[in-house]
């Protein structure tokens, strides 16, 4: 038990305590990204315990839980996001494709180009939606001259499904684009950059439900080419577009499973507790 | 069975969540209660060629259609309202089909009051129905240990109903066997003897859709869909998940 | 009784707290805008009379005889040099009023040309020579600066005589005398004279010396920021380093000048009241300042706009370069002119590193001897004769200027180049 524990209501505690391990099949052959006994610690604050995760290749995995279990910062300790937290540590083994993101060897700038992320709010830079889409392929010098970047801008967006509705207006700046096309811009901006792997954080908690339905189309149109883990605190979202969801509560990894399965008959009682909504 | 695995219908965050899980379930265990009333009294008219008895199982059925229309109004709107998860939307749909079977169940016992009258017009003694009776108490047990099991969550009861279906076969079979001797032995009982059998095949139905709805107990609980399973497969799945 | 009655009866009390508490406000800022109004109403009262100069018409004799040359003397420049201007301007105001023949009242009859217009006289016949021997010259030269006052102001003051009352009077009939605008304020440097006297010099060393606070505090101020705000780990030393500079943001500005003389001057031996040392004594004090606002800009940048360009896989630097410090930099500037502004205005530093001297000449750079505007208008307050109330005020017109045009700057930067986002 960490200390912190301690000072919890006694309720809190047997909640944690309940949880002995991850049940369900959180770990899978020939995974794209790989998570073994991930610790992530603010300072002395520990926000995530002992967590096995594997993401599999071209798939859609959801991260749910209650707020402040600790699904943004394990999800930006796969991209290594947490770095410019002073005050944050990662422990544990870390693989993509393999490879220890958390070794030396490892580049952050270019794994941050491996493995690209999507905001919660939508941050289009104060630039033209152009210049928004083509900054990533510029920063690492995708296109060779003007005709390959206007390619790749135009693909991006279309891929957003954003393309047919700013085509006239590139040079207009993004912010002034509404809260779900910006929403959009945003993946457009990440796809531009070729990730290999995708993390989305609350993707769609700002917008209607119109956007959020173009977004759930787009996750799952993506999930071709990508591989995509999404935080969401709706249900009914992960339920949709996810193919594995993974409960997180009190910084533990409770369960991991099908979708189906998570939804229809959870295994464990607090995600079960969770997931209809119950008290813990 | 260990019971915590039984879902626990109240605990909501949204109090008003409760209720309405609690209304619906009472809706639908007062619903059993009648139509275990209709089926009951349908074997009695039978057994006693009680004409009123008879009729009024046969006027009583459209209480039973009207609440099933009630129940399956308000699932639609629970669903629609707070797209249930997990073992909520499991109870709902358990519901839902638990009270189509128990609608069927109350066909039945309405076909057997109309049988009796219709027997009782043509002046037919109660007497040729005695065989039925072993049949239309076991099924009559068995509907009563199932909503029971509904009523508890009780797997263990769900189960031990289940397996009651092979006696009710074999009794059924049993059954017709006999009709089919006395009838050849004298066409002229062909007639009451296929008007038993009909009651003897209704209530071998209402023992089948009890059955079912034994089945909905373990799928609500355990979230495994045992139907079309060998009794002996489906205890041995059961151990697994427990 | 209900809620709502209980709310109503309440209501009144609370509107009438909420009127009253307007109107105390209101008030506030009319006292402020009342004292505001009276401080510039009196400066710029004061001012006018300085941006207006009386000038006497002279007729000048320009015979070769009158001007003591030698028929056959060529008109070089040392000899255009060597002619009595103060002569001739005498000369001429004798033939002007011919009835006054005693020694005192010559002398108050000279006194009423400036002692300075004999050297305006010289500049036009040296730029003239073709003039010498022609007829005479009618020009209008530079009254002494206590008729100009008494004329200008219509007020007798102990400075002047009946005498020269009467000869004014006379100059004012036959139209000899007339006020014209004042160049001479913005043409000339410091002198004793209030007439011949102007800011040229202090607004050029105040020039000489922001622009060395410019060159030298911007790019330290923000470099500094942007390291401290974006790269500098968060420890104590840093901590420390942030304390301080905040606390220098509030150290008395004398003891910059202090600190300057001590080093500049003393250690590192640069001259005394050039512009280069109040540039840097000037930067001292203005560093913290733009730290603090460029700080406070840098901070304000949305986090969420470097996760994304950190997110895209653009380097730390490069997120700060790309993103951040184009968002950053209406606040940087605004600061930053601030900053400006407040050493424009700054006295007390330049004064302890002998800006403070009485420098005539224009400078020509930052390592001439110099003064500054705030500093002139301290030296002129100082001044006696009357005239230079006058400059004083209008000098303090002309700061004021500057400074409103730097803040409207400021705001226009901010207005401008702000981005929503
Ligand atoms: N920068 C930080 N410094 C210190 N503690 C932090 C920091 N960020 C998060 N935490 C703590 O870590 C825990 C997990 O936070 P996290 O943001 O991962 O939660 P979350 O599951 O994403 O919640 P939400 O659904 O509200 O976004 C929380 O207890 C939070 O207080
Ligand atoms: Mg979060």
């Amino acid at each position: 038990m960490p200390e912190d524990a301690v000072n919890k209501t006694p309720d809190a505690m047997t909640d944690f305590e309940k949880i002995e391990g991850t049940i369900g099949e959180n770990l899978i052959h020939n995974p794209k990204f790989s998570t073994r006994n991930v610790d992530v610690f603010y300072d002395e604050k520990q926000a995530i315990f002992n967590a096995s995760l594997d993401i599999g290749h071209n798939e859609v995995i959801a991260l749910i839980g209650p707020s402040g279990c600790g699904k943004s910062t394990y999800l930006r300790s796969l991209n290594r996001m947490n770095d410019t937290i002073p005050s944050c540590r990662v422990t544990g083994d870390l693989t993509l494709d393999g490879e220890n993101i958390y070794s030396k060897k490892m580049d952050p700038v270019l794994l941050r180009a491996r493995v690209g992320m999507v905001f919660q709010k939508p941050n289009p830079f104060p630039k033209s939606i152009y210049d928004n889409v083509a900054y990533g392929p510029r920063l690492h010098g995708l296109a060779r001259n003007n005709a390959e970047m206007d390619e790749i801008v135009i693909t991006s967006l279309q891929r957003a499904g954003l393309y047919e509705e700013v085509k006239d207006r590139l040079n207009e700046p993004g912010t002034g684009l509404s809260g779900g096309q910006q929403q959009r811009l945003c993946i457009a901006r990440t796809i531009a950059v070729s990730p290999e792997v995708i993390l989305m954080d609350e993707p769609a908690s700002a917008l209607d439900p119109i956007a959020t339905a173009i977004i759930e189309e787009l996750i799952d149109e993506l999930r071709e080419n990508y591989t995509i883990a999404i935080v969401t605190h709706s249900m009914q979202q992960a339920a949709r577009v996810s193919q594995r969801t993974a409960y997180f509560h009190l910084g533990k990894l409770v369960e991991v499973g099908e979708t189906n399965q998570i939804f229809t008959n959870p295994r464990h009682e607090l995600t079960e507790n969770y997931i209809t909504g119950k008290f813990g | 069975m260990n019971d915590d695995h039984a879902p626990h219908i109240s605990g909501h965050i949204s109090k008003r969540f409760d209720s309405e899980l609690e209304d619906i379930r009472n809706k639908v265990l007062s619903m059993g209660g009648l139509v275990e009333t209709q089926v009951k009294d349908g074997i009695r008219a039978l057994m006693t060629s009680d004409s009123a008895v008879a009729e009024r199982v046969g006027n009583d059925d459209y209480k039973i259609n009207a609440m099933e229309v009630e129940i399956d109004e308000e699932c639609v709107q629970i669903l629609a309202r707070r797209q249930p998860a997990a073992s909520d939307l499991r109870l709902l749909v358990a519901i839902l089909k638990t009270i189509t079977d128990l609608e069927r169940i109350g066909d039945q016992a309405e076909k057997l009051g109309r049988f009796e009258l219709e027997l009782i017009d043509e002046g037919s003694s109660s007497k040729e129905f005695v065989k039925l009776e072993h049949l239309g108490e076991l099924v009559s047990r068995m509907l009563n240990r199932a909503l029971d099991a509904f009523a508890r969550m009780d797997v263990d009861v769900a189960l031990k109903t289940i397996k009651k279906d092979e006696k009710v076969d074999k009794e059924f079979e049993s059954l017709m066997r006999q009709l089919i001797t006395i009838m050849m032995e004298d066409p002229r009982t062909i007639k009451q003897a296929l008007r038993v059998s009909w009651c003897a095949r209704a209530l071998e139905r209402i023992g089948d859709h009890s059955i079912n709805i034994c089945e909905y107990v373990v799928y609500l609980v355990h979230g495994k869909d045992v139907r079309h399973i060998a009794y002996d497969d489906l205890k041995d799945q059961i151990r697994d998940i427990v | 009784m209900n809620n709502t009655e209980i709310v109503k009866q309440s209501l009144k009390r609370r509107y009438a707290k909420e009127k009253r508490f307007q109107l105390y406000g209101k008030l506030a800022v009319l006292t402020g805008f009342v004292f505001l109004a009276l401080l510039l109403l009196d400066i710029v009262t004061k001012a006018i009379p300085a941006f207006e100069t009386t000038e006497v018409q002279l007729t000048i004799p320009l015979d070769r005889n009158s001007l003591e040359i030698a028929e056959d003397a060529t008109l070089d420049e040392e000899t255009l040099r060597a002619i009595n201007y103060g002569g001739l301007i005498k000369k001429s105001l004798r033939n002007m009023f011919p009835e006054v023949r005693k020694r005192k009242d010559k002398k108050e009859l000279y006194s009423l040309a400036s002692s300075g217009a004999e050297f305006d006289l010289r500049d036009k016949i040296i730029a003239n020579p073709e003039l010498i021997g022609g007829e005479p010259l009618t020009l209008w030269l530079k009254a002494d600066d206590d008729i100009d006052t008494y004329y200008k102001l219509q007020k007798v003051t102990s400075r002047i005589s009946e005498k020269q009352i009467a000869f004014v009077q006379t100059l004012q009939d036959n139209g000899q005398i007339r006020t014209s605008f004042n160049t001479t304020f913005f043409t000339a440097s410091d002198s004793r004279e209030p007439e011949q006297a102007g800011i040229r010099g202090a607004l050029l060393g105040s020039f000489w010396t922001l622009l060395v606070t410019l060159l030298l505090s911007m790019p330290v101020g923000i470099a500094a920021a942007v390291y401290l705000e974006e790269f500098a780990p968060k420890n104590r030393f840093t901590d420390f380093i942030e304390i301080n500079i905040n606390n220098l943001a509030a150290v008395p500005s004398i003891v910059f000048g202090l600190l300057g003389l001590a080093v500049f001057i003393n250690f590192f031996g640069l001259p005394r009241s050039a512009p280069l040392v109040g540039g840097l004594v000037l930067s001292l004090m203005t560093l913290p300042t733009i730290i603090i606002s460029s700080r406070a800009a840098l901070k304000s940048v949305p986090p969420s706009i470097k996760e994304a360009a950190l997110g895209l896989g653009a380097s730390h630097m490069q997120t700060v370069f790309h993103h951040v410090l184009p968002l950053a930099m209406p606040g940087i500037l605004t600061g930053a002119i601030i900053g400006m502004a407040q050493a424009l205005g700054e006295t007390a530093p330049l004064l302890m590193i002998g800006m403070v001297a009485f420098i005539v000449d224009v400078p020509g750079g930052m390592l001439d001897s110099a003064t500054v505007l705030p500093v002139q208008i301290y030296l002129w307050s100082d001044s006696p004769e009357r005239a230079f109330t006058a400059l004083t005020a209008a000098t303090i017109l002309v700061l004021l200027g500057f400074l409103v045009v730097m803040n409207a700057i400021a705001i226009y930067l901010r207005k401008h180049f702000e981005r929503r986002w």
